[in-house]
């Protein structure tokens, strides 16, 4: 074998290794969540299980309000990623486009405001929900995660807005379209992977965000998913390992979905912006 | 009437005036160059012509209308870029669709004019195809037939050629002219490249500064430059330019430089401004230094072969002189050799005001003179 080809064998099996570490606990995870109660603690333990069942699923839909906590998930991160797409949109054209007094201030004050650590806003955060009288429902979690998503949003889609050229622009306008026409038809085509990326990534941040939920709500009538599974599954005294390991499948489904859809866009989306995902 | 007339155009950007008091007159159906180096305002002025950018002062009127306050698509121009600009989300006959569509043209009517012009550009083969799948060549097609598509009164053209290689530059320059030949309509094209500017246009507008420096066919610019930046910019190679003073000796004028005499034309010339002793630049093209037996003695500094030409730097009178001889005149660097000037084709200019004294145009054909050594 040449010295190409044994390096390239050398790069599969670490590549391999990687994947397979990365993919594990994802993989236990949905081998528990079908395992049947007695099969869950055997010693040793058996990676696939002897009998499959449905069981854990069907208890956690049907004697738990795990739907309740999706629904709630799922307004609050689709709230957000909607205004976070908008106003980023919106924003990061202004920036690009239009010239004003302290514009690049602004990007700069944009971006240190994403390098706070969360922790710090959180309770300003609180306090002024509490003032304006929307604490304890799912407004304040779409405004949470609006401010620590929409600066990241921002300078990743600044860079695509600045990328596009803006010939295409006046070309449109010279062709008869208006500015928002020309907006519409030329810039946020060009935008897209970043416009896609912005939305996966506040997305997730929606989905997946524990930290501010658990500060913010605390009733069932606003709880999403993050708070509401550790709630109903995790106590002092015991933890629901089956129904634990169904909820966390069935989370983490919507965003495997996303994935696998969108996959192209965002890997053009993050390289282009030089941002890591 | 679908020309153009722009008066005491004025923009500026801050404190930086990019064009200063432009009039301009272009008739319809006329193809006029905006010629210049870069940051001369030929752009800004095309962009103010498109609506692209808003003049400080003056007024811009397309076909008798004034359109200072018209955004760029209630002008009925159209607008060819320099980088093309196709909407790389869109197929060809999206691109060359589009105005079409910004317009309400119905579906049908829009694709039979697009096909029409797909196929008056040679693009029939390409329609469904996106921008990135397209040469240079055939980018710029899409470009033009975007802008004829919905045969706009005026075209604008903003160095359009200029991404291209020489050899389609050379045959893309050859279509330009030969469309508007076929569809008559006025046109300005932005350049700063003089040969595309000399063999397309109908007059071309030389400008420096913001200011517009001449306006006038390419004979007039290249034979009869008014002021020694456009004698300098135009040609290649540059004309040759030498800073002396002009006398009048027995009615005949001359110019002196150093040790060196050179008699100007009597015939045909009226000299406007010139008085004894006034400082003068004298141009003079490198087809009308003559090398020969007669002249004065001057010596070979370089030559660069061209192939079917060669371009000689002669030093005369420690003057460096640049000359176009024919390829078969051998000459290798150090050579002795004597040159004359074609006397009627010399350019005189006022130093100070930089403009041409000589106010009328040489003879066609130039008699040689001599020129002379002051004992």
């Amino acid at each position: 074998m040449t010295e190409h080809g044994t390096k390239s064998v050398g790069a599969t099996i670490v590549a391999w290794t990687v994947v397979l570490a990365t993919i594990f606990p994802l993989l236990w995870m949905a081998i528990t969540s079908i395992k049947p109660q007695q099969e869950l603690f055997r010693m040793p333990p058996m990676f696939l299980p002897e009998n499959v069942t449905l069981e854990h699923y069907r208890n956690l839909l049907e004697n738990t309000p795990f739907l309740k906590y999706f629904g709630h998930s799922l307004v609050i991160a689709t709230s957000t990623t909607l205004l976070v797409v908008v106003l980023g949109v919106f924003g990061a054209y202004s920036l690009v486009r239009f010239s004003y007094p302290g514009r690049e201030r602004i990007a700069l004050v944009v971006l240190s405001t994403y390098l706070l650590p969360s922790v710090v806003l959180v309770l300003p955060l609180y306090l002024m929900m509490v003032k304006v009288g929307v604490a304890n429902t799912l407004l304040s979690l779409v405004i949470a995660y609006t401010t620590f998503s929409l600066p990241y949003a921002l300078w990743l889609l600044r860079a695509f807005m600045a990328s596009a050229p803006e010939d295409l622009e006046w070309a449109a306008l010279v062709d008869g379209a208006s500015r928002l026409g020309a907006f519409v038809d030329v810039v946020l085509p060009q935008a897209l992977p970043g416009i896609i990326s912005t939305a996966v990534f506040t997305f997730i941040v929606g989905w997946n965000e524990y930290f501010y939920a658990l500060i913010l709500v605390n009733s069932d009538s606003a709880r999403p998913l993050t708070t509401g599974v550790m709630n109903m599954l995790i106590t002092s005294f015991n933890i629901e390992w089956s129904l634990l390991m169904a909820a966390s499948v069935m989370m983490s489904l919507p965003l495997i979905v996303i994935f696998v859809f969108l996959q192209s866009h965002l890997t053009r989306g993050f390289a282009a912006s030089g941002v890591k995902g | 009437m679908a020309g153009i007339s722009i008066s005491k155009l004025c923009k500026a950007f801050g404190p930086v005036m990019a064009v200063k008091d432009l009039d301009l007159e272009i008739a319809e159906g006329e193809f006029v160059s905006l010629l210049g180096p870069s940051g001369c305002g030929k752009t800004t002025t095309l962009r103010m012509l498109a609506g692209l950018d808003f003049p400080t002062s003056g007024t811009i009127s397309i076909a008798g209308r004034v359109v200072n306050d018209l955004p760029p698509g209630k002008r009925d121009i159209a607008m060819v870029f320099q980088s093309y600009a196709l909407y790389p989300n869109m197929t060809v006959a999206e691109n060359i669709g589009y105005p079409l569509r910004k317009r309400g043209v119905p579906r049908r009517e829009r694709l039979a004019k697009v096909m029409d012009v797909a196929r008056l550009l040679r693009l029939e083969a390409l329609v469904d195809r996106k921008p990135r799948h397209l040469s240079g060549g055939q980018q710029q097609r899409v470009a033009l037939g975007r802008a004829l598509v919905r045969e706009p009164q005026v075209f604008l053209l903003d160095e359009p050629l200029s991404n291209l290689d020489a050899k389609l530059r050379a045959h893309m320059r050859a279509e330009l002219i030969e469309l508007h030949r076929r569809i008559g309509k006025t046109m300005v094209y932005v350049t700063h490249d003089q040969l595309e500017a000399m063999t397309m246009s109908d007059r071309i507008a030389i400008m420096q500064g913001g200011m517009l420096q001449q306006l006038g066919t390419p004979a007039d610019v290249y034979e009869r430059p008014a002021n020694v930046f456009v004698a300098d910019f135009i040609g290649t190679p540059s004309m040759t330019l030498l800073e002396g003073t002009l006398h009048q000796k027995a009615g005949q004028w001359e110019v002196r430089i150093g040790s060196l005499m050179i008699p100007l034309p009597r015939e045909h010339v009226a000299w406007t401004g010139a008085s004894d002793a006034l400082p003068v630049t004298l141009g003079v093209r490198a087809e009308d230094v003559c090398v020969g037996e007669t002249g004065e003695p001057a010596a070979v500094k370089l030559v660069e072969p061209t192939g079917h030409e060669n371009i000689v730097l002669l030093t005369l009178h420690g003057l460096v002189v640049t000359a176009r001889l024919g390829a078969d005149v051998r000459l290798r660097p150090g050579e002795a050799v004597r040159v004359a000037f074609r006397t009627p084709k010399l350019h005189v200019f006022d130093r100070a005001a930089g403009t041409r004294l000589n106010s009328d145009g040489p003879p066609r054909v130039a008699a040689l003179r001599g020129l002379q050594s002051i004992a």
